[in-house]
């Protein structure tokens, strides 16, 4: 072969001197695509849109299932169509949002004045408060204290660093959001690992292990407290919804505050986190035991900050009073009146610009769950709610999972299950009708169910798209799908775990 | 010789960080060395997705990653593309060099390139897009900048894995069914064991193996031809087609090194003899189905069954 290719070589050659080294011919490109295909590329991308719409058609077309009102039916349709949408994403998931409201007003026949204010909650408002505050807390450049903090305390040893950025990324998300804290802490991971090796192959499963704490951390603190998460607000405005009557002193335990969230869930959190760390050593086992020439160059590089400017004692000092409002205050005026209050603050004192906070934010976030919300709400209200959840625990009967704890593991599976597949907002969103209205159909307490919802929402490990935190590290560009799949199911277990556990042993003790 | 203008040879490589995709690299620049060639490096990064940060907009995390002094993910493996060619000696002294930024998709840091020129007016372009996915990106890149060669690695990530798929077909099949230029499909690249060209002796195949045959000859690739008939049918016949197909290159001074006339299973028979080769290369069916989800081409076939790497010319 080799001689084969030798003789041949110098004979192209020659050949090749003889011609010269001119251009090819033509004939090389210049081919249109075929129509056909491209239309063909066009109806297979939006192939689930094609889909919901037939499988909403068919639900429409359907007789009427007994118990279910017909208003009800239209408003499960839309929730069917509406979660088929979120999960597939034909469309953008604003125009979802969209659908939703314009579906209320002409399937539902509702006043557009009405289901316009039905878009509008407390809920709502902390949402976009916290998106607000959010912005304006990353653009404050704090990350790199937080980094120096974080090497000053834990060393140089791999696993002590990863255990330092699990714990303080957890803490941070749990008062300020996991969105916040990943978009804060991503440098900080990035900067580590290229700080080791500029090859990203030589880093890989330390830069799995590293960017990993971060998401998970995160993640598993965002149920912590309120402002940790839309969900948690969306939790706390649908209990309030349903089953608070100002008359009534019996459900004034429904009116879940600050410091009652905390207590029942920052426990769940602080439980999970030296699992993060175990469960991601030992399922990647990185190769670096301590990344000390890494640390050394990045606390050089961190050590010319200077001292604390004002800006950033203000920024500190404003986030602690907003924290306190929402302790002290949310009871009274709600947590998304002090969550606007504190966004508005920050602009005011000139921490940040409206121009940052109006790029910075997106905004069809906060109108999609304004849609979802209120589709939620019609779930209650039709009836659809209780439908769902007396036909959904029918089928937990024969299992024997239809009370006490096979129920909460059942509600902690189907949450989890859908929060993979849909942002933990959407899901709470989704789910929380109608895992309350099954709370009342079992004869459970709904705020045992609601906790487990809430908190389930969280236990999205498996994607890339199920939490925010998994998302932005995966823009990184370091990480693979595969790498979420092989240590998410392991957190997911010890999660769903200890949840149950709090639900068991810990909850009644509060109730 | 300096050539300008839409004549110079214009090679895509697709570099996704990948072995196969530098390995892809190594045998565009062998390509590009023989002909007066640019060579375009791209990276495809999916447009973040917004609505999954959680109501943050990514440019929030993306300026922070940039204020830290980070680079985007794609540009090492495009420096190190550039690094590789520089080491081949295609990219020595007196280049210039233009960045190009474009907005995208709402991304605020869309597209970007680097374009390299030396005096000769040769360009080497390292080019880092965003697009909805990496198809989408591959596609329109090749449909809104003509070029003639697309070398794609059927590395893991953008070919997770043999299985066949209806509703997601892999990358490679994918931008192989919709590319509107001749697409090398790189799988194991091995240089310097020369082009293995398939011929039936129609004229259109005839047309595919004398412009390949041109290319392999100037950067000094073997060349050889096959031509399989089926069973029932005598080898004379697939010796008449390769002569002529011989016959035909040699008219254009250039040396076809074996010819290989088979009897039997042509997707099996080409993929068996193509595996001692760098690449296979097949012309595309002149009358394809509109519809790619049909598509029994054999050129498709083999693409999808080959053990080595795969030139589908259109």
């Amino acid at each position: 072969m080799e001689h084969r290719i030798d003789r041949s070589l110098a004979r192209t050659a020659r050949a090749a001197l003889i011609r010269g080294q001119g251009t090819l011919g033509l004939g090389w490109r210049r081919f249109n695509a075929s129509p056909y295909r491209t239309l063909l590329a066009y109806l297979l991308a939006k192939k689930w849109l094609f889909f919901a719409v037939l499988v909403g058609i068919a639900m429409l077309d359907l007789p009427l299932p007994e118990g279910l009102t017909e208003a009800g039916r239209i408003v499960l349709t839309m929730s069917v169509v509406a979660t088929i949408l979120f999960v597939t994403e034909p469309i953008p998931l604003p125009a979802v949002a969209l659908l939703i409201v314009v579906g209320q007003v002409l399937l539902l026949g509702l006043d557009s004045s009405e289901v316009a204010r039905s878009l509008m909650s407390d809920s709502v408002l902390f949402i976009m408060g916290s998106l607000m505050i959010a912005v304006a807390v990353v653009k404050q450049k704090l990350d790199k204290r937080l980094a120096f903090l974080i090497i000053r305390f834990t060393g140089t040893r791999t696993s002590n660093v990863c255990m330092g950025i699990a714990l303080v990324s957890g803490v941070l998300a749990s008062f300020i959001g996991e969105h916040t804290v990943a978009a804060m802490m991503l440098p900080v991971g990035v900067t580590l690992i290229s700080l080791t090796s500029d090859d990203p192959a030589r880093v890989r499963r330390l830069a799995i292990v590293v960017l990993l704490s971060i998401s998970y951390g995160a993640s598993i603190a965002g149920i912590g407290t309120p402002s940790g998460g839309a969900r948690n607000a969306i939790m706390i405005g649908y209990w309030r919804e349903f089953f608070f009557d100002p008359g009534n002193p019996e459900t004034y335990r429904y009116a879940v505050d600050y410091l009652k969230w905390m207590a029942f869930a920052y426990p769940v959190f602080l439980i999970q986190i030296p699992f993060v760390t175990s469960i991601l050593f030992w399922t990647f086992r990185p190769k670096q035991k301590s990344i000390a020439r890494a640390v050394v160059r990045l606390r050089a590089q961190l050590a010319d900050q200077g001292p604390m400017k004002p800006a950033d004692w203000a920024t500190i000092g404003l986030f602690v009073l907003i924290l306190l409002g929402w302790i002290l205050l949310s009871d009274g005026i709600g947590l998304g009146t002090v969550a606007v209050l504190g966004a508005a603050a920050f602009l005011v004192i000139g921490l940040v610009r409206w121009e940052e906070l109006n790029n910075g934010v997106n905004w069809g976030v906060v109108l999609l769950y304004a849609a979802v919300i209120s589709l939620g709400v019609e779930m209650k209200v039709t009836g659809a709610a209780l439908w769902v959840a007396q036909s959904f625990l029918s089928l937990l009967q024969p299992l024997g999972v239809d009370s006490g704890f096979g129920l909460w593991a059942a509600v902690s599976v189907l949450t989890s299950a859908v929060t993979n597949t849909m942002s933990n907002g959407a899901a709470v969103a989704v789910l929380g009708p109608i895992t309350l209205n099954l709370a009342v159909v079992a004869g459970e307490e709904p705020l045992v169910i609601g906790f487990i919802t809430a908190i389930s929402s969280a236990f999205a490990y498996l994607t890339v798209v199920g939490t925010p935190a998994c998302t932005i590290v995966y823009a990184s560009g370091y990480l693979r799908t595969t790498d979420f799949l092989k240590a998410g199911w392991k957190m997911m277990v010890v999660s769903t775990i200890i949840t149950l556990l709090a639900a068991w042993l810990y909850w009644p003790l509060l109730l | 010789m300096e050539v300008s203008g839409d004549k110079r040879f214009r090679i895509l490589s697709c570099i996704d960080g990948s072995d196969e995709s530098y390995r892809g690299l190594h045998y565009a620049a062998r390509l590009g060395s023989g002909v007066d060639a640019d060579i375009i490096l791209l990276y495809v990064r999916a447009v973040d997705q917004d609505m999954r940060s959680g109501g943050l907009q990514p440019r929030v995390f993306r300026e922070n990653l940039l204020d830290w002094g980070l680079d985007l993910p794609g540009i090492n493996y495009l420096k190190k593309g550039r690094e590789a060619l520089a080491e081949l000696g295609i990219m020595s002294d007196h280049w210039t060099e233009r960045a190009v930024h474009v907005d995208r998709q709402g991304d605020p840091l869309g597209d970007n390139s680097i374009e390299y020129t030396n005096r000769a007016g040769k360009k080497i372009v390292l080019k880092l897009i965003v697009a909805p996915d990496i198809v989408e990106g591959i596609l329109k890149e090749c449909e809104s900048n003509e070029y003639d060669l697309l070398i794609l690695g059927a590395s893991e990530r953008w070919r997770p894995g043999r299985r066949k798929s209806f509703w997601d077909p892999a990358v490679a099949e994918k931008v192989v069914a919709r590319a509107p230029c001749s697409v090398i499909v790189a799988r194991e690249l091995k240089e310097n064991y020369g082009h293995m060209i398939c011929t039936n002796g129609s004229e259109h195949a005839i047309d595919v193996a004398r412009k390949d045959a041109i290319l392999a000859s100037r950067c000094q690739c073997p060349i050889s031809l096959i031509c399989v008939v089926p069973e029932g049918e005598s080898e004379a016949t697939a010796m008449d087609a390769l002569v002529r197909t011989r016959q035909a290159i040699e008219a254009d001074d250039v040396v076809v090194e074996e010819v290989l006339p088979r009897i039997g299973d042509p997707v099996e028979e080409i993929v068996k003899a193509g595996a001692h080769y760098s690449v296979i290369v097949i012309a595309r069916s002149e009358k394809r189905p509109k519809w790619w989800l049909l598509e029994t081409d054999i050129a498709y076939q083999v693409m999808e069954h080959a053990h080595n790497s795969v030139m589908i010319v259109r």
